[in-house]
């Protein structure tokens, strides 16, 4: 029992890093720039499938990849939130019900694009370090599950030192709180809440090689996915970064305890049921005050 | 006033023009899954079809519909039946037609979404006024399209899914062949009962997922298990998506379990599977679901898939007539290596349909489905009586994956390989 | 002096004339023998028009977007299937039952979640909504993933077609009326005024508590007799399809792409959404037909951020714009900015 327990808590901690880096641009999203983005995983998807293609055509690592990845994910969602989202917000009474529309739609168009491109066949990701496992005592700590949860660490990491350190950063996070007050000080709320935008799909990107590496994925995936990130949004807080990381290992080791203790078949039962709990009585998040 | 409204006018037909332009432009560049897909009516080169110079099929198309997942959830699945139906439709008409006649295909595309299957299928019904139907997808879709088959006393040929979907006392359905869950391990069980009893595994750990198939190819395995002295160690369900498959591995690793059955579809067996190797959990055989019978658990997969056990109902090494042909057309045509199994179940379906339609000399629905009841038909997947269900006798083939191909095992007059156990260790 | 001279004699508003007489229309179309694919296609149109409608009233007219009325659909769904399969009642007669559950497990839920605010709220719906779903798939009586088959109306297929397509008419005009009526009563007057401000909305006398519950339960009651008469309709039913996010989101959906703010918004954006999917399905190859449909979401919302409506608002003859306008000020409509 012992020894069930450790292994998985482990693993369950691992993925819930993941589950925490896929999840943390679309609580950025919607918590700076009140955009809905229910693409946000159909984007993850989109960087699964380009990291497969780098690796089986050029024999190129997702992971180098993802340095190339990140650049165009940000131009994709500045594109996107200029041309789209910025049109819709001159004309909507209520941008985070009209995003959820325009997303869904955008979703629904690169779901089908992918599958016109990739095939609906599902596709495994099998990198040089898939097999590698590092023992801890007893317990097995799978690579693949390391690398998700090391991106996860840098990435989020990264962007708090970013909000917290930079400028542009403490502009971003006083349009999140204040924006009112960053206007009147001169802040561009239109160039920070695009720049914001574009941090979050890039986000996205890693959240979807993270997840490529440790789960299975066809162009109808990122519904399913989109189900964890509503999870963790919902317990770490919208717009809440460390909230996103917190939520995404408290999952992770939920899922971990409850698939040792009971039958598995309700462990998502468990799992609502404790949300729902925690968000009872924490009602705006985690971290919030 | 007048300036808004011109603007927002213009806006419309800027709009109206992009969308046609979209609309054109994709329909021509996307040929391989038009719908509604019509087969070619008039004869075309087919070289390779068995008979010889039949006459051209003459008369008014026989019209044959019904929808399948082709975007979605289940569209790895509905575009290979797709294929099936469309290569038997090429063939039929290159031999000269049904009844003399061509026929003609209307697949919709139902979004693997229940609701849509039951409208379309509604559809090709009264307003397609379709002679004949095209079968659907296992699972819920079909099991809710057989009820609307029945009520409108139209055959239904498709694999059903589940024993409930033929239990409801439905007339019109067959599953010709059926993919049972019920029946799934048929050819495992028959194989572990020729092995020595020292030499069969001892302790079963049963993982399921908690959905129609999965339900039903739980359902006989405890009493199956006992006759062979198996006792399950582990049995549980899992939801999908399966979030992580290493607490799984760990119970069936803890409580010592020497034969591992992963009943569940292609994404979560993988993770299972994935997660047995990572925590070196090297049981002397594993069984899989019915998510290794597609050609991504070999392609995607590769070597941590192999010596993996499943069933099957269809396989392309079986010596039944016309699967050779299926597997020079799935190689030449969709550069697969061998015909997948849905595609084999697709053209067997509407065979078993052809030989209904030809065995009456009628489109009289009800005069097919008696026909088809009383007499033995052949197809692709075998020769099949059914009774008063729509069901063959059960039946099911063992498969192992051995070096990247997935080798019939049981029954005996079939196996193209010796079974590979107990399994080799981990990367081996 | 609250209505016009022509209310008092019991003449309805123009728009609830022409309401009425759609609705007539409407149920007489089975006299022309239509054929079962359009009473079923026509089923579903008014079946997603009284979702989405019901959806509205706590969506839409008090701004708490729910995640999870999928919840309450597969509530109503299971109920009366479950006494049909067991106790052989006809799911006409429990169809009440089946709505009653559905409001009593919104008010037993609704009770402490409608305390949380905007992003919160939904989401925790969404979790009910899964949670409904892993409860019906393990319970001992749902008969779990195999999901349940339920015994045909003992009439013919177009008979039962006709039956059926008549219930769903009624339905969906009952919560179209209830959706109207919520607009010119105190009630929709409070609901607003929580939309808009919550905070203010108490400070002005609006017991926000008791009306959000009572919107809510109200919302889950409609959904639940939806839910009830659609698995007799489907004659099969399982967990996966009746509690399916995707049934939560599709409502919402259909009710902000029409438009949230006005009664007849939701019916609009499910009859357009609808029609238009139907039409790309059976025209195109499938995965165009998916882009298109995605595209045309895109462009509506991007130029029609407060939905469709508020063009057809727009462009009403002068008239009719008139007439409504002076009704709403009598009414106290609310919404239509």
């Amino acid at each position: 029992m012992l020894y069930e327990l450790a292994q998985s808590l482990t693993s369950g901690l691992l993925i819930g890093g993941a589950l925490a880096v896929l999840s943390v641009g679309f609580s950025m999203a919607w918590g700076i720039t009140h955009v809905l983005n229910v693409a946000h995983c159909a984007f993850a998807v989109l960087a699964a499938y380009l990291g497969y293609w780098a690796l089986n055509r050029w024999g190129i690592d997702p992971l180098l990849a993802l340095p190339i990845m990140l650049p165009a994910f940000f131009l994709l969602g500045v594109a996107m939130h200029t041309l789209l989202i910025r049109a819709t917000a001159r004309r909507a009474h209520d941008l985070g019900l009209a995003t959820m529309v325009l997303t869904f739609g955008l979703g629904v168009v690169m779901e089908n694009g992918m599958l016109l491109a990739w095939t609906p066949d599902p596709r495994v990701l099998k990198t040089a370090y898939s097999a590698l496992t590092l023992r801890v005592g007893p317990v097995i700590v799978q690579a693949p599950h390391l690398i998700a949860f090391g991106l996860a660490v840098i990435t989020i990491g990264a962007l708090y030192l970013f909000a917290e350190r930079t400028f542009m950063g403490k502009a971003v996070r006083a349009v999140w709180q204040q924006p009112m007050g960053a206007a009147l000080s001169g802040i561009d709320l239109d160039r920070v809440t695009t720049i914001a935008y574009g941090m979050a799909v890039a986000t996205a990107a890693v959240g979807g090689v993270a997840m490529s590496l440790l789960y299975t994925f066809d162009p109808a995936t990122h519904l399913s996915w989109l189900v964890y990130v509503f999870l963790v949004v919902i317990l770490g807080g919208v717009g809440s970064m460390l909230g996103s990381a917190l939520a995404g290992l408290i999952i992770g080791l939920i899922i971990g305890i409850s698939s040792v203790f009971i039958p598995l078949a309700w462990n998502n039962l468990v799992l609502s049921g404790l949300l729902i709990v925690l968000l009872l009585l924490r009602p705006q998040g985690l971290l919030q005050r | 006033m007048t300036h808004h409204t011109s603007r927002r006018q213009m806006l419309w037909a800027m709009l109206g023009a992009w969308i046609v332009a979209l609309t054109v432009g994709a329909c021509s560049q996307a040929p391989a899954a038009p719908a509604p897909t019509t087969a070619p009516a008039a004869p075309t080169t087919a070289p390779a079809a068995p008979t010889t110079a039949p006459a051209a099929p003459q008369g008014a198309a026989i019209k044959i519909g019904c929808s399948l997942p082709l975007t979605g959830a289940f569209a790895d699945t509905g575009v290979w039946v797709q294929r099936g139906y469309e290569q038997w439709a090429e063939d039929v008409n290159a031999a000269g037609g049904l009844l003399g006649r061509p026929v003609e295909l209307t697949i919709y595309d139902d979004e693997s979404k229940t609701e849509n299957a039951v409208n379309l299928l509604n559809r090709v019904i009264s307003v397609d006024q379709a002679d004949l139907l095209c079968g659907g997808y296992p699972g819920t879709a079909a099991a809710a399209q057989m009820a609307v088959a029945e009520k409108n006393q139209k055959v239904y040929v498709s694999m059903g899914g589940h024993m409930a979907s033929f239990s409801q006392g439905f007339t019109y359905v067959f599953g010709a062949p059926p993919l049972m869950g019920q029946w799934w391990y048929e050819g495992l069980y028959g194989w572990l009962a020729s092995l020595p009893e020292a030499e069969r595994p001892k302790k079963a750990a049963i993982f399921t997922i908690n959905n129609p198939v999965g339900a039903a190819i739980l359902e006989p395995m405890p009493e199956e298990l006992s006759a062979l002295n198996i006792e399950i160690v582990v049995n549980e369900r899992y939801d999908v998506p399966l979030t992580d498959a290493a607490p799984l591995v760990t119970k069936a690793k803890g409580a010592e379990a020497d034969i591992f059955f992963a009943n569940g579809f292609f994404p979560d067996s993988v993770q299972i599977v994935k997660a047995m190797r990572a925590l070196d959990y090297n049981p002397r055989l594993i069984a899989q679901g019915v998510g290794s019978i597609i050609p991504a658990w070999v392609q995607e997969l590769g070597a941590d898939g192999y010596y993996v056990f499943s069933g099957t109902a269809v396989h392309p090494s079986l010596p039944f007539e016309g699967i050779s042909r299926l597997n020079d057309v799935a190689s030449t045509k969709y550069n697969a290596p061998v015909a997948p199994i849905y595609f084999i179940f697709g053209y067997a379906w509407m065979q078993a349909l052809q030989r209904g339609v030809e065995g009456a000399q009628t489109l009289d629905q009800t005069a097919i489905r008696d026909w088809l009841k009383a007499n033995q038909i052949s197809t692709v997947a075998g020769t099949f009586t059914f009774d008063e269900r729509g069901l063959p006798p059960s039946y099911n083939y063992l498969t192992q994956v051995i070096d990247g191909k997935v080798e019939l095992i049981w029954p005996p007059d079939v196996r193209t390989k010796d079974p590979i156990y107990p399994k080799p260790a981990w990367g081996q | 002096m609250r209505r016009g001279a022509l209310r008092s004699f019991g003449l309805p508003a123009p728009d609830a004339l022409i309401g009425i007489g759609v609705v007539l229309a409407l149920a007489a179309v089975p006299l022309a023998g239509p054929g079962t694919y359009l009473l079923g296609f026509l089923f579903t149109i008014f079946m997603y028009g009284a979702l989405a409608g019901s959806w509205n009233i706590i969506g839409g007219y008090a701004g708490y977007l729910s995640f999870g009325h999928a919840a309450f659909f597969g509530l109503g769904a299971y109920t009366t299937a479950l006494l049909l399969f067991y106790s052989g009642w006809s799911p006409f007669l429990t169809l009440p039952i089946a709505g009653a559950l559905a409001a009593l497990f919104a008010a037993l839920v609704g009770y402490p979640c409608l305390r949380l605010r905007g992003p919160y709220f939904s989401l925790v719906t969404l979790i009910l909504g899964l949670a409904m779903y892993s409860l019906t798939l393990n319970l001992p009586f749902t008969q779990g993933a195999s999901g349940l088959f339920l015994p045909f109306l003992r009439v013919d297929i177009y008979t039962s077609h006709v039956i059926f397509y008549e219930i769903m008419l009624g339905l969906l005009t009952i919560v179209t009326a209830v959706l109207r009526q919520i607009t010119r009563t105190k009630m929709g007057v409070g609901l607003t005024a929580i939309r808009e401000d919550e905070d203010a909305a108490g400070t002005l006398g609006v017991n926000a508590t008791r009306l959000k519950l009572q919107a809510f339960m109200l919302s889950a009651f409609l959904t639940g007799l939806v839910g009830g008469v659609y698995s007799y309709y489907k004659s099969y039913l399982d967990p996966s399809f009746v509690f399916a996010t995707s049934i939560s989101i599709t409502i919402a959906l259909m009710a902000l792409f029409g438009g949230r703010l006005a009664w007849y918004g939701p019916l609009v954006g499910a009859v357009v959404l609808s029609i238009v999917n139907e039409m790309l399905t059976t025209q195109a190859p499938p995965q165009t037909a998916r882009i298109v449909f995605g595209a045309l979401l895109i462009i509506v919302i991007m130029f029609l951020p407060d939905g469709l409506i508020s063009i057809i608002q727009r462009r009403l003859p002068a008239f009719v714009l008139r007439r409504a306008k002076q009704a709403a000020a009598r009414d106290e409509i609310i919404g239509n900015r």
